[in-house]
C-alpha cells in the first residue's frame, strides 16, 4: 500500500477528484483539466496502491440508458486517509477542493 | 464508413503494448469511455491510450513474479553467466595489463569460476550463521524433496560464479584508481550476491522450489502482546505457508514451514489445475 506522504500532487489531485464524486475516468480528466495520458495510468495507480477500487457498472443499467457500461472508482477506506494526509500536505490543493465543492452546490 | 474509425484505430495501436492478457479488457475500458468523448476531442483523447497501456505493461511486468518457477531462476542466471563470460571476453585487452599480476584471461575462465567458487564455498557458512535461518524444527519432508532443494541451491551457487567473476575482474580493472574503496566493494557484491541465494532459497516452497507469492499481514505489533504477528507467504500450488515474525522471540525465533494438506489445495487455483489436469 502507498504512503500518502509519497503521492504526487497530480495523483492527489486525482484523489481528491475521486473523492469530490468524479468517478469516471473521463469526469476526473474534466475535474481536473488533465489529459487522459496522465489521468487514466494514475488511477491504475492508486488503484494498485489500494487507495481507490474500481468496478464496472452492471449491464442492464447501461442497457436501460442504451450506452456501454462504464468502470467507476470508489475510493477505499486507506483512500479516505491519504486524502485527509493529502489536504495537509498540499493545503492549496484542499482550498480547491472544497471551493470546487461550494461552487457545486 | 464511420467516423470513429480513427480514433478506433489509434485504441488498436496503443492496445499492442498492453500485455496480451489484459487487451481485451483494456480495449474494452477506452472504448467505452470514448463513447462520452465529444466528437472534435476523440482522437485527442485517444492519444493518452498509448501512455495508459505502457503503464498497464509496466504494473503487469512488476506484478508478475518472472523467477517463480525454479526453471526460470536457473534460466535467468545462466543467461546473466553467460552475459558475464561476454564481458570477460570483452575485457581481454585491458585484462592483459593486469595478468602478470593475476594470471587471468577469458581462457582461465572456468579455473577463475574455480576459485571464486572456493572463496564462496568459505564465504556461504559464514553468511548463513549470520542471517535468520528456517527453523530446524520442520516436520519430515520426502528424500526426494530434500534432493531437489539440494540441487536446486547447488545450481544457484554455481551459475552466480561466472556473475561474481565478472564483477571481480571489473573491480580489478577499477581498483587501480581507490584499491581499499575497490576491495570493499567486491566484497559487499560477494556478500550481497551470496545472501540473495540463501535468501531466494527461503523463500521458496520447500517442496517444489516455486517462490512464494501472496505476502499478508497478520497482527499489528501495536495491538499485540505477546502473541504472534507478522507475514505470511504461500505457495501457488498450495503446499504450504511461510511464517515470518517480525520480531524474533523465544518460542518463534525465525520463519517457521506450515505445511498444508490436500484439502487446502481447493483453495489454490493453480493447484486444483494442475490435480484435474
Amino acid at each position: 500500500m502507498a504512503d500518502a506522504q509519497k503521492l504526487t500532487h497530480t495523483s492527489a489531485m486525482i484523489l481528491h477528484a475521486v473523492a469530490a464524486g468524479h468517478i469516471y475516468g473521463y469526469t476526473v480528466m474534466e475535474a481536473t483539466g488533465l489529459a487522459s495520458g496522465t489521468v487514466y495510468p494514475a488511477l491504475r495507480r492508486l488503484e494498485r496502491d489500494q487507495l481507490i477500487r474500481s468496478q464496472w457498472e452492471r449491464q442492464s443499467i447501461a442497457d436501460a440508458e442504451q450506452r456501454p457500461p462504464r468502470k467507476y472508482y470508489k475510493l477505499t477506506r486507506a483512500g479516505d486517509t491519504a486524502v485527509e494526509e493529502t489536504r495537509r500536505r498540499y493545503p492549496l490543493l484542499a482550498q480547491l477542493a472544497s471551493r470546487a465543492e461550494v461552487e457545486q452546490q | 464508413m464511420s467516423a470513429r474509425w480513427w480514433p478506433d484505430t489509434i485504441l488498436r495501436a496503443a492496445a499492442l503494448l498492453a500485455p496480451p492478457g489484459d487487451r481485451g479488457r483494456w480495449l474494452a475500458e477506452w472504448r467505452s469511455e470514448l463513447w462520452y468523448i465529444p466528437r472534435g476531442g476523440q482522437a485527442r483523447f485517444c492519444l493518452g491510450a498509448f501512455r495508459d497501456a505502457v503503464e498497464v505493461r509496466r504494473l503487469d511486468w512488476r506484478a508478475t513474479p518472472r523467477l517463480a518457477a525454479p526453471l526460470n531462476c536457473l534460466t535467468f542466471l545462466a543467461l546473466l553467466g553467460i552475459a558475464s563470460f561476454c564481458v570477460v571476453a570483452g575485457l581481454s585487452g585491458p585484462l592483459e595489463k593486469y595478468a602478470t599480476l593475476w594470471h587471468l584471461n577469458p581462457r582461465r575462465f572456468p579455473a577463475g569460476c574455480g576459485l571464486t567458487l572456493a572463496f564462496s564455498c568459505v564465504l556461504l557458512p559464514v553468511i548463513r550463521l549470520a542471517t535468520p535461518r528456517a527453523p530446524s524444527q520442520d516436520p519430515p519432508r520426502p528424500w526426494a524433496s530434500k534432493l531437489r532443494a539440494a540441487m536446486f541451491l547447488t545450481l544457484k551457487i554455481l551459475l552466480v560464479q561466472p556473475i561474481l567473476l565478472c564483477g571481480f575482474v571489473l573491480f580489478l580493472i577499477v581498483g587501480q584508481a581507490a584499491p581499499v574503496a575497490t576491495q570493499l566493494a567486491l566484497l559487499a557484491l560477494w556478500i550481497g550476491v551470496l545472501r540473495w541465494v540463501l535468501d531466494d532459497q527461503q523463500n521458496r516452497c520447500p517442496e517444489c522450489q516455486r517462490l512464494l507469492g501472496g505476502p499478508v499481514r497478520i497482527g499489528v505489533a501495536s495491538r499485540t502482546f505477546l502473541e504472534w504477528y507478522g507475514g505470511e507467504s504461500s505457495c501457488s500450488e498450495g503446499h504450504g505457508l511461510l511464517q515470518t515474525p517480525d520480531l524474533s522471540a523465544s518460542y518463534c525465533r525465525s520463519g517457521q514451514w506450515l505445511r498444508l494438506g490436500n484439502s487446502w489445495h481447493e483453495l489454490f487455483p493453480a493447484a486444483s489445475k494442475g490435480r484435474h489436469s
